[in-house]
């Protein structure tokens, strides 16, 4: 199991990563949803025994291999049992079939192996036709796809994917997932990913986990928003309006400054039109997605001005008739935007 | 005019009949560059990658130490050589204060900075992605020092290219631990300074020539690389 253990990252003295204990239990399939700079790159290149954290230790199946008291420096051999897929993956000078290869090449395999897996490994990810071509011969999309066939060639019983559709279409990341389970099928593989895309994260992931400022959050990932709050004036009470998107939500807090609101799904009242209520938050749009996250439970996304997931039931979802392109009311108590 | 036609013409003449006197000065000249450039090479490369990419106590030092070392007088160069190998300097057994190898120990301290400071600049200027793409597929140090050349390539190219320059084109260290001995320590610097002393224009033109033809060198690499990134 790789683990991340009393973890508090610095650069130049912020803190941009504290987590007590992060684990990627065996064969575990995890995404990190969160906003840009809520420290999921660096949380991935902390995994991936890149660079040592500032404080606290990364451990491998029990062992520090990178910080702590010791100091511990992890080896090559180490590293090619996590390997890391970077948002913007770059391609090592040469031909597709050298950068496939050049992971099996540091391991000291045989000219004849490395040909093998190389070859196997570009029909697994469908870039076949590519493995004569340079990098500036290729897509962005092209580039990713390579980058993870060149990441899986070395079997590493951990992958860290940073946005790995990132710079796909839509059918592209299709094929790049469904790779990804095949590979899972034929050996333990865990995979870690870093997404902005829920749908994704919840549609390929068994654990889902909000990253927000470097913590991991305490509520669900949806519905999380970086904003800068006004600073508080006395005698004004603790109601204050925040713009998100096009919208003002209401929230109940005395903090000032930058903060992360969240609003978590099952607290928002799903209906077709304006409901007479308690609610300060009342946003009219209309219904972007439906999906179904689990048997019983509808995630509904509608752009209210801003993009926002509620949770319903099925039963709901069906007698409210919600449909995407329909009509939608979401609706929400002040005080059940959690800031932090 | 008729004095730099005539000095021209002379030179030219020199250059073409392979004039013993200027070819003995060239070689020697060449074998010193040649071997200064390589050692200050093999060290200052790996100084420079190990500047650019390790973090360390002490390391914005080392940094300034470097760059201010690239501006380091020639001629006090040649002064800690003279004082290195002289008879009662801590080298002085060797026995090598005027012959080839004093100039190009001078030589090395000369190009070692710019060997160091240059390729760390280049190595700087690799996208950072490269190193930490072949170290997450368990390239050992050397693979992934050797993935980051590969991409610094005509940087580090450039600057083998102005270590060279800089060692042929140097005057001040050769003079003092060389002494510019006819047929010894005589390279195409210290020629050129003294047979223009002596008179002897077209004889020094003639090296003058040659010395600028050896830095074109440098251009025609700058082509070729040019070519090679279109």
């Amino acid at each position: 199991m790789l683990e991340l253990v009393g973890v508090r990252h610095r650069y130049d003295g912020r803190v941009v990563l504290d987590l007590a204990r992060f684990e990627v239990p065996p064969g575990a399939l995890i995404a990190m949803v969160g906003p840009n700079g809520s420290g999921k790159s660096t949380l991935l290149r902390l995994l991936a025994l890149l660079e040592p954290p500032t404080e606290g230790e990364v451990r491998l199946d029990g062992r520090p291999v990178s910080g702590g008291p010791a100091r511990a420096r992890p080896d090559a051999a180490l590293r090619r049992r996590v390997t890391l897929v970077e948002q913007r993956p770059i391609l090592l000078r040469g031909t597709v079939r050298d950068n496939l290869g050049f992971g099996l090449r540091a391991r000291g395999m045989r000219r004849a192996d490395v040909n093998r897996v190389t070859e196997a490994v570009a029909a697994r990810f469908g870039v076949t036709p590519l493995l004569e071509r340079h990098r500036h011969e290729l897509s962005e999309g092209e580039v990713q796809r390579v980058a993870v066939a060149r990441a899986l060639a070395l079997e590493p019983e951990v992958l860290l994917l940073d946005e790995p559709v990132s710079s796909a279409d839509r059918a592209a990341a299709q094929t790049l997932y469904g790779a990804l389970a095949e590979e899972r099928r034929r050996r333990p593989l865990a995979i870690c990913l870093a997404s902005h895309q829920l749908e994704d994260a919840y549609r390929w992931a068994d654990d889902v986990r909000a990253l927000a400022d470097g913590k991991l959050s305490p509520v669900t990932p949806e519905n999380l928003f970086r904003v800068e709050l006004p600073a508080w004036v006395p005698g004004s009470g603790d109601l204050r309006h925040v713009r998100v998107g096009t919208v003002e939500i209401a929230v109940m807090t005395d903090k000032a400054g930058p903060a992360i609101l969240a609003v978590p799904p099952t607290d928002i009242f799903v209906s077709r039109e304006p409901l007479p209520s308690s609610a300060r938050n009342v946003f009219a749009g209309r219904v972007t997605r439906l999906s179904r996250q689990r048997p019983g439970a509808v995630h509904v996304t509608a752009d209210v001005g801003v993009e926002l997931v509620a949770m319903v039931t099925e039963e709901a979802a069906r007698d409210l008739q919600l449909a995407p392109g329909g009509p939608v009311v979401f609706a929400f108590k002040a005080s059940a935007v959690r800031v932090f | 005019m008729d004095f730099l036609g005539e000095g021209l013409r002379r030179a030219l003449a020199l250059i073409v009949q392979g004039d013993a006197e200027v070819t003995g000065v060239v070689l020697l000249t060449l074998k010193v560059a040649v071997t200064a450039t390589a050692i200050a090479c093999t060290l200052g490369l790996p100084l420079g990658f190990f500047l650019a990419t390790r973090p360390f106590w002490g390391r914005r030092a080392a940094f300034t130490l470097v760059n201010t070392a690239l501006a380091f007088p020639t001629v006090v160069s040649g002064l800690l050589v003279f004082g290195l190998l002289s008879r009662r300097g801590p080298l002085g057994g060797l026995g090598w204060l005027y012959t080839w190898q004093a100039i190009a120990v001078g030589d090395v301290l000369i190009a070692l900075p710019i060997a160091a400071a240059l390729s760390a600049a280049a190595v700087q200027g690799v996208d950072p992605r490269i190193r930490r793409t072949a170290q997450t597929l368990g390239a050992s140090a050397w693979r992934t020092a050797w993935a980051v050349a590969r991409e610094a390539r005509f940087a580090l190219g450039a600057v083998i290219t102005a270590a060279f320059g800089h060692v042929i084109a140097e005057i001040g260290s050769a003079m003092i631990v060389g002494g510019n001995i006819r047929g010894s320590t005589r390279t195409l610097t210290t020629a050129i300074a003294l047979y223009t002393g002596q008179g002897e224009f077209g004889l020094a033109l003639a090296l003058g020539i040659i010395l600028v033809l050896a830095l074109l060198v440098n251009v025609v690499l700058q082509v070729l690389q040019g070519k090679a990134h279109a």
